[in-house]
């Protein structure tokens, strides 16, 4: 057994203006869970404390919150795996939510974003005409198991750096849930959902990883890149940045192996885009006044054939 | 002098040239050969992936065919990026047979073969792997005198930890301890790890800015007089976005060093040799203030 000190964060919306923390001794073995420590703190010591949990075991996905610092399931994080040294552990509700009591949130933008998709089969009949079940095969089902595999926790729409910033993103949930049923060979509206969901800035996704660390290992950050490519063989948007973007790049390591930043650039905001263009110069005079310029034309790097060769052989034509 | 293969990447080669001069400056100091791999192409970016996760693979698998042909199997990078996609690559190739024999069955086509030997690192972890933060802090001959540094990432170095691995991605210290060893102070902020924007700048430019801005305002207000990166992407990003993130964060004014910069100039490089003018927020001024340049 230990002592374990549980510094929690407490707010109430209905009465306080502001939050204040409390800090709860427990006695548990170390071992514990982080949710197993809460649910003895408030048995034990302070029965106000408020906080999301059913299943207790990775299922439910409703104890996500936020760990010394560290988004995750409260159910899935052993208490000694990430005590502080003076023996005590900070809790937090998730980042990018409005707290509404204690460590409980308001979900509301979270499930906004998710209903918007559609989550449901949208196959070509209904299945009333239908006359056996829809069949699918191993294979593609496997595509899917990964992503089916989302409890919706939001673990990793707390943790995106874009959403911290812009509300107007979609998160890696929503993405990842999309792909779901993008891939589903019975699903229909395949087209109509990846318009939707570039709609709701699939591109301004930042690469950054941070969804890593779901902890039912969806991969949201893998499932994004799924959609963009998915996004590009379907022709999708082709007039927008995003996918502009992507075959700019693909274009100048091509021709010269190299990304080249100006034609890049150009190439995304479009050419004959003068509003995008007049946006983006005040960025380009600082730049070009501290000497600070990409080369307008790069020369292709040696054995450029290479490279074409590599393109020719797999590439999968997009025209 | 022990040799490395040397893979700068595009952006050092073009918007941020400073970079790759103070690299090659540093490894002079350092004592040892960076050998460019003049014919490797881009990486792939992250973006090639959006398209074609082969063509990704095949064209850093070309990249390591060279450097084993070279005998340089140990490939330094400069960019957290280049790190984290050339790691994946390599990883998915060696990881499968079958991807590895798909790649060189492109390969073939030109002459090439990919054996599996590479190994891709940043500058950063040679920093501290290979010379090491004794000796480096022994070669310290104009040491920061507690400049108050705060590190940045950037996210491909440390994300995602089954690619990279060095160190923990949830609480990484390698910077910190280069900052240590030539004798600043590291500023610890919740920003260090987060991401700076840079692959959204074109998609919509006020995000991207304010996540600079969200970032550098953490900094700043920890007492961070300047910001180190491994990383020319964030670099591009903090040293150009902080002036239009100022409407929603404040104004930080944040002078930004490419992590060989701040080395090279600790381990006693003139500060005019770094290409320290080019940046958009000028370092030279805090330099000077704490009498760190004349």
């Amino acid at each position: 057994m230990a002592q374990i000190t549980l510094d929690i964060f407490r707010f109430d919306q209905a009465t306080d203006e502001v939050p204040h923390r409390d800090r709860v001794n427990v006695d548990i073995p170390e071992t514990t869970t982080v949710l197993d420590a809460l649910e003895t703190a408030k048995a034990d010591v302070d029965g106000s404390i408020t906080f999301r949990r059913s299943c207790r075991s990775a299922i439910c996905g409703s104890c996500s919150m936020n760990i010394n610092g560290v988004t995750g399931l409260a159910c899935k994080t052993p208490c000694n795996t990430v005590l502080r040294e003076d023996g005590s552990i900070h809790i937090d509700p998730m980042p990018n939510f409005q707290p509404m009591k204690d460590l409980v949130v308001h979900m509301d933008p979270f499930w906004d974003k998710y209903t918007r998709l559609k989550p449901y089969l949208q196959p070509a009949d209904s299945d009333e005409e239908h006359e056996r079940e829809r069949r699918v095969s191993p294979d593609d089902m496997k595509k899917l198991v990964e992503a089916a595999n989302c409890v919706m926790c939001a673990t990793c729409y707390a943790l995106c750096p874009v959403v911290s910033v812009d509300p107007a993103f979609a998160g890696p949930a929503a993405i990842a849930y999309a792909y779901r049923f993008i891939e589903d060979v019975r699903d229909a509206k395949t087209k109509e959902r990846l318009a939707q969901i570039n709609d709701d800035y699939l591109w301004l996704c930042a690469h950054c990883y941070a969804c890593s660390y779901c902890p039912k290992h969806v991969e949201p950050h893998d499932r994004i890149v799924d959609v963009k490519r998915r996004t590009v063989k379907e022709r999708v948007h082709m007039d927008k940045p995003g996918p502009r973007h992507a075959l700019v790049v693909n274009k100048t390591i091509r021709q010269t192996g190299m990304l080249a930043e100006t034609e890049v650039i150009q190439g995304t905001v479009g050419r004959f885009n003068i509003r995008g263009l007049i946006k983006i110069a005040p960025l380009g005079l600082r730049m070009a006044a501290k000497g600070k310029m990409p080369p307008l034309f790069l020369r292709p790097i040696p054995k450029i054939d290479e490279v074409r060769t590599i393109y020719e052989s797999l590439e999968v034509p997009v025209s | 002098m022990k040799k490395y293969g040397f893979f700068p990447g595009c952006v050092a080669k073009e918007s941020c040239k400073e970079l790759f001069n103070s690299t090659m400056l540093l490894a002079d100091r350092l004592g040892i050969e960076l050998i460019e791999l003049t014919a490797a192409s881009c990486c792939g970016a992250s973006v090639v992936n959006d398209t074609n996760r082969d063509i990704a693979r095949v064209l850093n698998a070309r990249t390591y065919a060279q450097a084993e042909a070279l005998g340089l199997d140990d490939v330094i990078t400069i960019c957290s990026t280049c790190t984290g996609h050339m790691r994946a690559a390599n990883k998915e190739l060696r990881e499968s047979e079958e991807r590895m024999s798909a790649a060189n069955a492109v390969l073939g086509k030109f002459g090439a073969k990919y054996n599996g030997g590479v190994i891709v690192r940043h500058l950063l972890w040679l920093l501290i792997d290979d010379i090491g933060l004794d000796t480096l802090r022994s070669m310290v001959v104009r040491p920061l005198n507690g400049l108050r540094v705060a590190p940045f990432y950037g996210c491909h170095i440390i994300r995602p930890e089954s690619v990279n691995g060095w160190e923990s991605a949830r609480n990484p210290h390698s910077l910190e301890d280069v900052i240590e060893a030539i004798g600043g102070e590291a500023i610890d902020y919740a920003g260090k790890t987060r991401c700076c924007g840079f692959h959204i700048q074109l998609e919509k430019e006020g995000t991207a800015a304010s996540m600079v801005g969200q970032n550098m305002r953490i900094a700043k207000d920890k007492g961070a007089e300047v910001v180190l990166t491994p990383c020319p992407l964030c670099h591009l990003a903090l040293d150009g976005y902080q002036a239009d993130a100022a409407a929603r964060w404040g104004r930080t004014d944040l002078p930004t060093f490419h992590l060989p910069q701040l080395v090279a100039f600790a381990l006693g490089v003139p500060a005019a040799k770094l290409g320290l003018n080019k940046h958009l927020i000028d370092p030279r001024r805090i330099l000077t203030e704490r009498e760190l340049i004349a």
